[in-house]
């Protein structure tokens, strides 16, 4: 019997060459799509899966109070929490505290004679080994513990030293500390969320002094035995009380679990973690990519059910001759799952073939190697299996209830139900097409608009030049005026930092009345920062060029907002004295500037000549771009500080990196989008194929009677256009919504313009007509003779 | 007795009005008897044979087929019945398209869930005593009309039924053709002891019958 019907539902397959070319095809792309995105989830799943198991590590977070800041969580902690932790609370095995180097920069490696651009150094605890399962290769692992030394992954190694011997070699970091080389461990996988290539103990350096108002340090923990978070989470409290006076807590502590790290972080701002994924992608990707399931197995059970009458002729003798139901529907499974599994082969196939093309678009390292692991073929099951299951169930259980007398009556005619199931998956299917195509105009206007937005300052023509490595102020003057000596430089400044990137946190006060303050970011700077980012003074002056050695006074230049929130004017505030963290002067008011992405309002902004931290940049505003220019620069770098790597970037590059994910989005969003359509245009192409086909008679009288090529293509386009009407009425609302919601995530978007559900409505009606327009008029054409002549 | 109606009524309504496809048929057969309904079109001469094939139900009336009170059974156990023991001939044949001439023979067997080895011997046997072993690996597209009604009574016998029911089964075929399975029929009835009940319009073929039955608007006249 089985062998029966696996013939029969191969003969089929043949028998229909139209019918089967479009679902396979359907079905192949639907799976493809599947395919890559389990892997895609499946690497995502799989971060930090090889600390599970023992799950007692947790992240310290930091959650800032609202008062002091705006309530926000960091993923960074003071450094003297993990050592109160320790001697204070019961049952801890390990504490490690993780500094990305320079607070988040690159490093400057020395190594001989060499220089190394480092971009993941980072200081950490010994422990750290311990609590991540870091393998040491050689080396002691107790040797880490003393200050100046360092631990080298096997590739960095590699990289520095090549084929020598590294341990007891000596590295140089930024030309200020010189580390000792001890332990080589094993790279982190891939699958981790942290990436570390050098790891600096910080004893000497970030370890020596401990604060607990500067919380860049993320800590991690690891208890002996399960613990109860809360009951953690109030001993830290009281850990906190005992050593914080109780105005200055502006902060809570809290635990995150070790293996949520890396999808359950893109709230927390400031995490070391080089690889961070985000949980809410995943299921947008999980959900489209069951959506174009779902629409390539309405196109197959369309497909089939349209063809009931042959299929009701065939039921129907089946059953007389003694064939049940259960029989039929398990036949019509079979079908499906013969479908289904070629379906899934040439899936594999084409998922092996568009993983580089993903990789690409979504930046990511898939290997398609993986597709052969044993999982993969469990996963290969669970798709074929739920896609048949699925894909069959209406045929399977419609068809096979046809009555054995529809064997009798030629002209039988298919129920009203069936039609209507029929319609309204293609309304479903529409519908959703027509949501994405919404939802992609949208995605990419909004783009375009953050492209365009005026950011209140000029990031074109901005180079960036790292100049940590340059430790005295000479050294700094030297760089800054040797590159205002190239031609192309219109203007240099060195500063703390720069659009797009986070300088220092602080709180703006009025006066000593003030209890509310404001959040502000300070950033140290030349005077020049005004002109070379094109920022409009308002009022005031820039930062006084010469400052005094013994001069202690501080000057800041505020932005519109700061001077908003002092309720002065920004002519008023001139030479006004205001606190942050000290008293500081205002010497100019400059308008507003998107200083973080537009994802986030303006906050207040302060410039300021206060010497607390390195102006590890110089900004070099350029005129004319010509392919020589950085080189210049390079070399004119290279005579100053012929020990640093010359690291730079621009300006304008980095701000588009804070849109990297909505970049992402809409690729990755574009392509599926235009996959789901074309599913969906396969399936109304076999749809019209059969209504064609089934109206053949039809046709011919009408032809008959007159009717012309165009009246047919009418007749026949009519009742798509109006499913596709209807559909679009379900989508648009729902589109709508969802739009909506999106945008709200950016505190600068677009409106939804009417016309974007016009251009979609109008590209869903072209599509349909193009799709059917070859049927409808291969029918009109047909020789009416010919059609009537049957029966 | 083979089978027997009493008092049998089928009706369908439409806009208020009752229109009677069956009206109080009364019919008993015996094994053995070659029995021809005519009348003409609309008579209910399809309906009344749907109804003793037990492919349509009935709204009144009793149907006992070999004591099995019909009326009475749900309709898991009436397609085991005439599964066992009837077989049906069309007038378009019915043949399956995608399946070849042994492939159909072979299909009531297998829904039977008769062994692979007997199915064999049983589908080499009809098709010997046919004289289609030729034709055996052929599809129905490729068989002339005559051939195809052929390898659809083979198919109706193969599972030794008491009762072939027959709807016009030469309807679409010539005179000749038709001559051919008319004494085929007569052969099957007299040599083997098959019932036989056929629908035709012609009194020629309803001649080779022992007894015709007819009807107009749905009543035994």
């Amino acid at each position: 019997m089985f062998k029966n019907h696996i013939k029969v539902a191969w003969r089929n397959l043949w028998a229909n060459p139209l019918f089967s070319i479009i679902n396979v095809l359907g079905l192949s792309l639907g799976m493809a799509i599947a395919l890559v995105l389990y892997l895609f989830i499946g690497h995502e799943l799989s971060f930090d899966n090889l600390y599970k198991g023992e799950s007692n590590v947790y992240r310290i977070l930091l959650n800032t109070d609202g008062d002091s800041f705006s309530q926000e969580t960091w993923a960074g902690a003071p450094n003297a929490l993990a050592p109160a932790m320790k001697t204070d609370i019961p049952n801890i095995k390990y504490t490690a505290r993780i500094l990305k180097h320079g607070f988040g920069t690159n490093a400057n490696v020395k190594v001989g004679n060499n220089i190394f651009l480092e971009k993941e150094l980072y200081w950490a605890d010994a422990d750290i080994f311990d609590l991540l399962k870091v393998e040491i290769v050689l080396g002691n692992r107790s040797d880490i513990n003393a200050p100046n030394s360092v631990a080298l992954s096997q590739k960095t190694a590699k990289q520095y030293f090549g084929n020598t011997e590294a341990i007891g070699k000596t590295i140089e970091i930024d030309n200020r500390q010189k580390m000792e080389v001890v332990a080589i461990y094993k790279d982190m996988p891939k699958n981790s969320s942290y990436k570390f290539n050098v790891i600096a103990s910080p004893k000497a350096t970030y370890a020596k002094n401990l604060y607990w108002s500067n919380a860049s340090y993320e800590t991690l923990v690891q208890f002996n035995t399960n613990i109860s978070v809360p009951e953690v989470e109030r001993q830290i409290q009281q850990l906190v009380d005992k050593n914080v006076e109780k105005e200055n807590q502006w902060f809570s502590f809290s635990l995150q679990p070790l293996e949520r790290i890396h999808l359950y972080s893109a709230e927390y701002s400031d995490s070391y973690a080089a690889r961070l994924g985000d949980i809410q992608e995943i299921k947008n990707l999980s959900l489209l990519a069951i959506l174009i399931l779902v629409i390539a197995c309405i196109n197959y059970m369309n497909l089939t059910t349209a063809r009931s009458q042959k299929r009701s002729k065939e039921v129907g003798i089946n059953k007389t001759l003694g064939a049940v139901k259960r029989t039929l529907v398990v036949r019509f499974y079979i079908e499906t799952a013969l479908i289904t599994l070629i379906a899934m082969i040439i899936g594999v196939v084409l998922a092996v073939l568009a993983l580089p093309w993903f990789n690409y678009l979504s930046n990511q390292e898939l290997d398609p190697s993986l597709l052969l692991e044993p999982m993969s073929f469990l996963a290969f099951l669970v798709i074929w299996a739920v896609t048949t299951l699925v894909a069959g169930s209406y045929p399977a259980l419609y068809l096979s209830g046809f009555s054995p007398k529809s064997a009798f009556s030629p002209s039988y005619k298919q129920g009203g139900t069936a039609i209507l199931v029929r319609k309204g998956l293609v309304v479903v299917q529409f519908a959703a097409s027509a949501i994405l195509i919404v939802g992609i105009l949208i995605i990419y206007q909004q783009i375009r608009f953050i492209g365009n937005q005026n950011l209140g300052f000029e990031p074109d023509n901005i180079v960036v030049v790292s100049v940590a490595g340059i430790n005295s102020q000479t050294g700094l003057d030297e760089i800054a005026q040797e590159f205002k000596g190239l031609g192309q430089v219109t203007d240099v400044a060195l500063a703390q930092g720069f659009p797009g990137t986070g300088v220092s946190l602080n709180t703006l006060f009025k006066d000593r009345e003030d209890r509310k303050g404001l959040d502000i970011q300070t950033n140290v700077s030349d005077p020049e920062v005004l002109d070379v980012l094109g920022l409009r003074l308002l009022a005031g002056t820039t930062l006084p060029k010469n400052k005094q050695e013994n001069d202690t006074l501080i000057e800041v230049v505020l932005n519109k907002t700061a001077v908003d929130y002092l309720g002065y004017t920004p002519e008023e505030a001139i030479n006004k004295k205001v606190f942050i963290n000290r008293e500081v002067r205002i010497v100019g008011v400059v308008d507003d500037f998107n200083f973080t992405s537009l994802h986030t309002p303006i906050g207040a902004y302060a410039f300021t000549n206060n010497d607390t931290e390195y102006k590890g940049y110089a900004l070099v505003r350029f005129g004319n771009y010509s392919p020589d220019f950085l080189n210049q620069l390079e070399r004119t770098f290279k005579a100053v500080d012929p020990e640093t790597v010359f690291d730079y970037s621009f300006l304008d590059k980095n701000i588009e990196k804070l849109y990297e994910r909505e970049q992402r989005t809409i690729r990755v969003g574009l392509i599926f989008c235009g996959l789901a359509i074309l599913v969906a245009c396969l399936g109304l192409f076999g749809l019209a194929a059969f209504m064609a086909e089934q109206r053949k008679k039809e046709i011919g009288i009408r032809k008959v009677l007159g009717a012309s090529i165009f009246n047919v293509f009418k007749m026949l386009s009519t009742d798509f256009v109006k499913l596709v009407v209807l559909a679009l009425a379900i989508a648009f609302p729902i589109a709508y919504w969802l739009s909506n919601r999106w945008l709200q995530e950016f505190a600068y978007h677009i409106e939804i313009y009417w016309w974007v559900f016009a251009l979609t409505g109008l590209v869903a009606l072209a599509i349909t007509l193009f799709t059917i327009s070859f049927q409808a008029i291969k029918a009109a054409r047909s020789n009416p003779v010919k059609s009537l002549r049957t029966e | 007795m083979l089978l027997q109606l009493k008092n049998i009524f089928k009706w369908v309504n439409t806009g208020g009005q009752r229109i009677f496809l069956l009206k109080d048929i009364n019919l008993e057969v015996e094994e053995g008897e070659f029995i021809s309904i005519m009348g003409p079109s609309g008579s209910g001469k399809s309906t009344l044979l749907n109804v003793i094939g037990m492919l349509d139900t009935f709204d009144e009336g009793e149907y006992h087929f070999l004591d099995e009170s019909v009326h009475t059974l749900k309709e898991k156990y009436r397609s085991n019945l005439y599964k066992e023991y009837i077989g049906f001939v069309f007038q378009s044949y019915h043949l399956l398209d995608d399946l070849t001439v042994a492939e159909n023979l072979e299909m009531p067997l297998l829904y039977k869930k008769v062994k692979g080895s007997e199915r064999k011997a049983l589908v080499a046997d009809i098709l010997d005593r046919f004289n289609i072993v030729g034709k055996k690996d052929l599809f129905p597209s490729q068989l002339s009309g005559g051939q195809q009604q052929l390898v659809g009574v083979a198919r109706a016998l193969i599972a030794s039924p008491k009762l072939i029911l027959a709807d016009e089964p030469t309807g679409n075929l010539n005179s000749q053709q038709s001559e051919e399975i008319m004494e085929l029929f007569k052969k099957l009835n007299k040599e083997n002891g098959v019932t036989i009940i056929q629908v035709t319009h012609s009194e020629k073929n309803a001649a080779y019958g022992s007894r015709i039955i007819n009807l107009l608007d749905g009543r035994k006249v």
